[in-house]
């Protein structure tokens, strides 16, 4: 039977059957299964009966024949300039300084008009599309045939918090999953041994809202994101305490073992108790396999170069992106990529002083990101797999003070990009006005930026959808949503 | 500061006032009610008639309402009205024709093989049970009947069955006739060591200490348990236990969320207020009006205002983009929040349009809306206090208090605004300096310079008068505040139902008004008096619900008690009684507890202990492949369920286990230890987040500070939930992520040593006499000698093999015990 009739009754009723049945706990019975493929359960008589239907991060069939297995979303948090980037506006050269009426709305509220601060950087033309592309960008400027660029996104909030939700969530108000959970709630993943959402931060800290921005929501923690780092102990409490040692887990582990078993023997029918035993040696796997999947000592020489790896500049969003080429071929499902973090310029938000903001920023990433879709691309990983660029707004063409640089938020209009998985590159959608301040060619939403990604990951944006509070709720909301037709 | 919540009631009363006349209401219902037509299990069951309300409704609801239902009727169809569908369709077709389910349109639709024929045209197709229980209904005529929720609640007579020496309560009698119905028995009573650690952790969140299991178990009998049982309820520790399931309900949390998820002054007051309220048996009645209405009441005391936090534990964008909706987003989290909590409706499916499923209009939502609307917004961005912040402290005090801080407020604002006009002249990078925590630094370098000399001198003499202000409110004894409902609007804007649910397109005027579909009706509202502080619809609402005649409170709430004794609701859904929820398993004892409830002046204790002391729940948990076959989702009951520890059952429990808890109770929320990588997840690591000593974070969890935005890992592990939303049932999750935690955190590891050393302690240094004791402790009875053989195995290796010392072997010992599945699961 086809997944797309399935959908609708799957969100409706199985999920509390998930809950509920034969008294086990959600995701209890799921493990047994994956266990199952290892055979770890062989000896063991519960595993024999586990229902393997029931397990919420078993891969699931597609709505559709997907495009994308996965995706890594290049977050550039705090709202790059989107006509200091990619949205050229060669009518503002020769107007810096000049006052012009035009509707604005940020951080420092509405305005009907301001002080013009003209382009910071020359823009050229790239790629057989020919393609403007400022100077901040000289490296992916050469990517530019594989990239489709949304230069008419809008959003419901030029405030970071809400507008970090939306951009995370579909949603202004936090409470609901993110689109990692979405993924891995709709297709299960392919690697128990590493989580399927996975969040790299910037070294200068998280972003505003933590934790919230990859939360899973009302749907179940197995789903919510997990912060990676790219160095030491990839994940939460991954490892032993130096003192005890894998040996010594081990043994520990095995009189665990032991004893749990014997525990099961009488309640061979709680599959909930053979999924915690299963737990445990899911986990000592994952001990070995979390840290391979992060150790970069198996990279040629001329791969960590091309990343950046070795140099200051780019070496910490270098190994992020390396890190999230290895994870998407170890089959996680969606890797975010947080560039800039903590406040002010620790990320792209820059109110200040816009060239030395925008200056560092793009310097850190854009040598690993051009990488990053040229390894893709060399290893036939590209196709399957969708990048996504972009921050929760854009910025504004006047200056927020009276001196200086800086641009406040703008969500009226801005520009995100997407790469790989299905995405026809050399493509540019919509546009904003002569000055960027406001989408008005084919204005497109957050909601239609998530159906897109949705629907190349095989899954109906429409129809993806989960019960809660009394509502199926789904990623894009309520009403139909588009995804962008013309890029896929 | 400290607020004690007063027991008002001494405990003695209390226990007889959930104990008194029990027997005598069993009789006196089974007198009355010789009439009440005996509920019977259909459907996956077989025999006897369909039961719409039960059976056919759900089916209608979810799989045809969405087209032909109470918001869209295509094809001029509706399957909630019995004209419609028996009506001769444009085509001539009948959907359903009474008696002939082979001649209705339905069931040759439902049944098709052909897609372009099959209703419903998305989705799975309807099951062959699904259908044939269709047919049957409409071979018997097709009758309509209301939803289950939407009657009053009946008064069902226990049935009366042949041989049973098992019912010891009506509970019993139910569900052994169900049971019988389906030729299935009750399991065994549970042993008594089982039953111990089970009512232990149910009631109080702890388990018992091996002595006290001892000691009760060698006398063991029904009256041992009784005592037992009255024991427990009498305890302090249910209050933290039962608070933190109802704090899970109404999405209490100590922040406000989005960028800056500031805090909420004095939340854990509520907390407190709710564990008091529990531990001393406050009326459910009384519970629901000093939540909704604490500051309406006759008697308005510090307690009842304590209570209006519930309005404020929701999350708050300082910052909205669009500041209108952002008010009608509060109004919603209210409406939402207290009609899934009292009523489990989800009236917020109705704020755009008519709810699609359940008979609630979008005017009902906006009714509901107005009862609420004297609620100001949680706070300003420029005073996040003033709303939000009550005093409890006297008059006297509390008006020298206001006068001052008004003072300070002005003060401060005339020199912000003069700060601001100079900072507007300064270099943009030193603009955007003061917008964070560099602000003071270049004020202190650089205002000077961008000052005039006369606005200088203002500004100087001003600091000099805020100095004054601030010193004497220091010099104010303190003032004690609660978080609660410090402002309202006595004189509420007219309500409008705002059409597609946006605040910026308003309809029709809406005034408070009751939820239709539970009949309805307008509040006797006294128009607000001059000096009224707020509107007084809120004590309407909260008068009507708290009603003995609400058909849905004391439904919603025995049901909320029964789900954690069962691990589930007999109501699966219990935020939800709408048609889109689950229907009761056991409606008759979802209705005879209720009326249990009101009859015992709504004591929750006194559905606790009939609950606790009934055959059900005292059944072991094993059952056979057969009964697995025939009920596996044991809706019948025919034992109990293996349920696994809370979070917070299972953190407290190993703290007990180890010897460290502190029991103190009530008070700020305490800050366990996170580490920096956990931290690093914020923008400003560590901010938000305080600092307990050692013996502050080995309180129970229910004080563990709750910040939106920053979960602390082995609560979120294990399925602590998303505080944003009303958690009517937590997920139960087995992940890795809980193994790697419990067995490699840093708290794991300081409580696997402190394990060690409460055994070396106790039983010296033999390692045979410390397995066993650690195995006592955790497993609440004798160990077994192939467990203690199994744990001494494991030191000698370790010794042998690895080359630890005592104590690292020890500790290892205690990770083991830590971790057993039988320690993470109630039997």
């Amino acid at each position: 039977m086809p997944q797309l009739k399935r959908t609708g009754s799957f969100c409706r009723r199985v999920r509390r059957e998930f809950l509920w049945q034969s008294g086990a706990g959600f995701g209890a019975v799921a493990l047994t299964s994956l266990l199952e493929k290892d055979g770890f359960f062989g000896n063991c008589s519960a595993a024999e009966t586990a229902p393997a239907t029931a397990n919420p991060l078993a891969p699931k069939p597609p709505h559709f024949a997907p495009k994308a297995k996965s995706i890594i979303f290049l977050f550039m948090y705090g709202g790059p300039s989107h006509i200091d980037t990619f949205d050229y506006k060669p009518g503002m050269v020769g107007m810096d300084g000049k006052t012009t009426q035009v509707k604005t709305f940020g951080r420092g509220g509405h305005r009907n008009q301001g002080r013009i601060v003209e382009p910071r950087w020359k823009f050229k033309q790239y790629g057989e599309c020919g393609k403007w592309v400022s100077e901040l960008f000289p490296h992916l400027a050469g990517c530019v045939d594989d990239i489709a660029f949304l230069q008419s996104m809008t959003a419901d909030s030029p405030i970071h918090g809400s507008a970090m939700l939306m951009m995370n969530s579909g949603r202004i108000l936090s409470g609901s999953p993110a689109l990692g959970s979405w993924v891995n709630y709709g297709l299960g993943t392919v690697n128990e041994n590493l989580p399927g959402f996975v969040v790299m931060l910037d070294p200068t800290g998280g972003p505003i809202s933590g934790a919230k921005n990859w939360s899973s929501g009302f749907m179940p923690a197995i789903y919510q994101g997990n912060v990676l780092k790219s160095q030491g102990s990839p994940l939460l409490d991954l490892q032993p305490p130096a003192q005890t040692g894998r040996a010594v887990q081990r043994e520990i582990l095995d009189t665990l073992r032991t004893m749990n078993q014997r525990h099961l023997a009488d309640r061979a029918d709680h599959h909930d108790l053979a999924a915690r035993i299963a737990s445990y040696e899911l986990a000592y796997k994952m001990q070995e396999h979390a840290p391979e999947s992060v150790d970069l000592t198996q990279e040629d020489a001329a791969t960590l170069e091309l990343y950046g790896v070795n140099q200051p500049k780019t070496q910490d969003f270098g190994r992020r992106c390396l890190l999230a080429r290895r994870l998407v071929e170890r089959g996680v499902r969606c890797v975010q990529l947080y560039s800039g973090g903590a406040h002010n310029d620790d990320n792209w938000d820059a109110h200040g002083d816009l060239e030395i903001n925008h200056n560092k920023h793009a310097g850190a990433t854009d040598q690993p990101i051009a990488a990053l879709l040229k390894d893709l691309k060399r290893r036939g990983m590209l196709d399957s797999t969708l990048v996504v660029w972009g921050g929760e707004f854009g910025r504004q063409p006047t200056a927020e003070y009276q001196q200086g640089s800086g641009r406040d938020h703008n969500s009226y209009g801005f520009t995100m990009w997407m790469a790989g998985g299905g995405i026809q590159g050399g493509l540019t959608i919509g546009a904003t006005d002569e000055l960027g301040s406001a989408a008005v060619e084919r204005p497109l939403h957050v909601k239609n930026l998530h159906a897109t990604i949705l629907q190349q990951l095989g899954l109906d944006p429409n129809r993806l959808a989960y019960f809660h509070g009394g509502l199926n709720q789904k990623l894009v909301g309520v009403e139909h949503i588009d995804p962008i037709r013309e890029i896929i | 500061m400290k607020l004690k919540f007063p027991m008002r009631q001494n405990p003695e009363r209390l226990r007889t006032k959930y104990r008194a006349g029990r027997l005598v209401t069993w009789l006196s219902t089974g007198v009355l009610m010789l009439c009440v037509e005996p509920f019977l299990l259909v459907g996956a069951f077989g025999a006897g008639k369909v039961d719409f309300s039960k059976d056919i409704q759900p089916i209608l609801a979810r799989r045809c309402f969405a087209c032909h239902g109470p918001d869209k009727h295509e094809s001029n169809l509706r399957f909630d009205n019995r004209d419609s569908v028996i009506a001769s369709a444009e085509s001539g077709a009948r959907a359903i024709v009474p008696k002939e389910s082979s001649t209705s349109e339905l069931i040759r639709r439902v049944s098709s093989e052909d897609d372009s024929i099959r209703m419903p045209p998305e989705g799975k197709a309807l099951t062959e049970a699904e259908v044939s229980l269709l047919r049957r209904w409409i071979d018997e005529g097709a009758e309509f009947s209301a939803h289950w929720s939407f009657q009053p609640i009946r008064k069902p007579l226990p049935p009366v069955i042949d041989e049973d020496a098992w019912t010891r309560h009506p509970i019993d009698a139910f569900v052994l006739k169900q049971l019988r119905d389906q030729g299935l028995s009750p399991a065994e009573p549970a042993r008594a060591e089982v039953l111990i650690r089970r009512a232990y952790l149910d009631v109080i969140g702890l388990p018992p200490s091996p002595e006290t299991a001892r000691e009760l178990a060698a006398s063991w009998s029904d009256a041992t348990y009784e005592r037992l049982i009255d024991q427990l309820l009498a305890d302090p520790a249910l209050g933290e236990r039962w608070a933190r399931n109802w704090l899970d309900v109404v999405r209490f949390a100590e922040t406000n969320s989005f960028e800056r998820d500031g805090g909420k002054p004095n939340a854990w007051k509520y907390r407190d207020y709710v564990i008091a309220s529990f531990t001393s048996d406050k009326g459910y009645d009384e519970f629901i009006r000093e939540q909704l209405a604490g500051d309406e009441l006759d008697q308005v005391t510090p307690e009842t205002l304590t209570a209006t936090g519930f309005y404020r534990l929701g999350i708050w964008d300082d910052e909205p983009a669009d500041p209108l909706q952002a008010r009608f987003d509060e109004y919603d989290d209210i409406v939402s929040t207290a009609g899934q909590s009292f009523l489990a409706l989800t009236f917020n499916c109705a704020r755009c349009h008519d709810h699609k499923i359940d008979p609630i209009t979008q005017k009902d939502y906006y009714s509901l809306v107005s009862f609420f609307r004297d609620v100001t917004s949680y706070a300003s961005r420029s005073d996040q206090r003033e709303n939000n912040q009550l005093s409890v402290s006297p008059k006297h005090l509390t008006e020298n208090f206001e006068r001052l801080t008004d003072q300070t407020k002005s003060i401060t604002r005339e020199l912000r605004r003069r700060e601001q006009n100079a900072i507007a002249k300064m270099p943009a990078p030193d603009q955007r300096a003061t917008e964070g925590p560099q602000r003071k630094r270049v004020l202190k370098e650089k205002l000077r310079q961008f000052m005039e000399d006369d606005d200088w001198t203002k500004y100087t003499s001003l600091q000099a008068e805020l100095e004054t202000a601030q010193a004497e409110l220091r010099q104010l004894p303190p003032i004690e505040f609660v978080l609660g409902l410090a402002k309202c609007d006595p004189i509420p804007p007219t309500t409008h139902v705002l059409l597609r649910g946006n605040p910026h397109n308003p309809g029709p005027d809406v005034g408070p008004a009751f939820p239709t579909i539970l009949g309805g009706g307008s509040p006797r509202v006294q128009p607000p008096a001059d000096n009224a502080r707020s509107a007084g619809r809120r004590r309407a609402l909260a008068d009507w619900i708290a009603s003995p005649d609400n058909w849905l409170a004391s439904r919603v709430i025995v049901n909320r008690i029964w789900q954690y004794y069962f691990g589930r609701g007999l109501v699966r859904s219990a935020n939800n009684f709408g048609l889109m929820g689950d229907s009761p398993t056991h409606p008759e004892i979802l209705d005879y507890l209720a009326q249990e409830l009101v009859a015992h002046d709504w004591s929750l204790k006194a559905v606790h202990r009939a609950i606790l002391l009934s055959s059900t729940y005292r059944m072991s948990s094993s059952s056979s492949a057969d009964y697995q076959a025939k009920d596996p989702d044991n809706r019948l009951l025919s034992h109990q369920t293996v349920r696994r520890l809370s979070a917070e059952q299972l953190r407290d429990s190993i703290l007990a286990v180890t010897g460290e808890l502190n029991e103190q109770q009530f008070g700020e929320s305490i800050y366990p230890t996170l580490s920096a990588e956990v931290l690093a997840s914020q923008s400003r690591p560590g901010s938000g987040w305080g600092q307990s000593s050692p013996a502050e974070q080995a309180r129970r969890s229910v004080y563990i500070h709750v910040k939106r935005s920053l979960p602390v890992p082995m609560l979120a592990a294990f399925d602590f939930p998303e505080t944003d939303i009303s958690c009517e049932a937590r997920f139960l999750t087995t992940q890795p992520a809980q193994a790697l935690g419990m067995l490699n955190s840093a708290w794991m590891q300081q409580q696997s040593q402190a394990l060690a050393n409460r055994v070396r302690r106790e039983v010296g240094d033999r390692l045979e006499s410390q397995a066993r004791r650690m195995l006592e402790l955790v497993q609440v009875r004798l160990p077994h000698a192939q467990d203690i053989a199994d744990l001494l195995s494991l030191t000698s290796r370790l010794k042998e093999q690895h080359k630890l010392d005592d104590v690292s072997t020890s500790t290892a010992m205690a990770l083991v015990a830590l971790n057993l599945n039988e320690f993470a699961y109630i039997d």
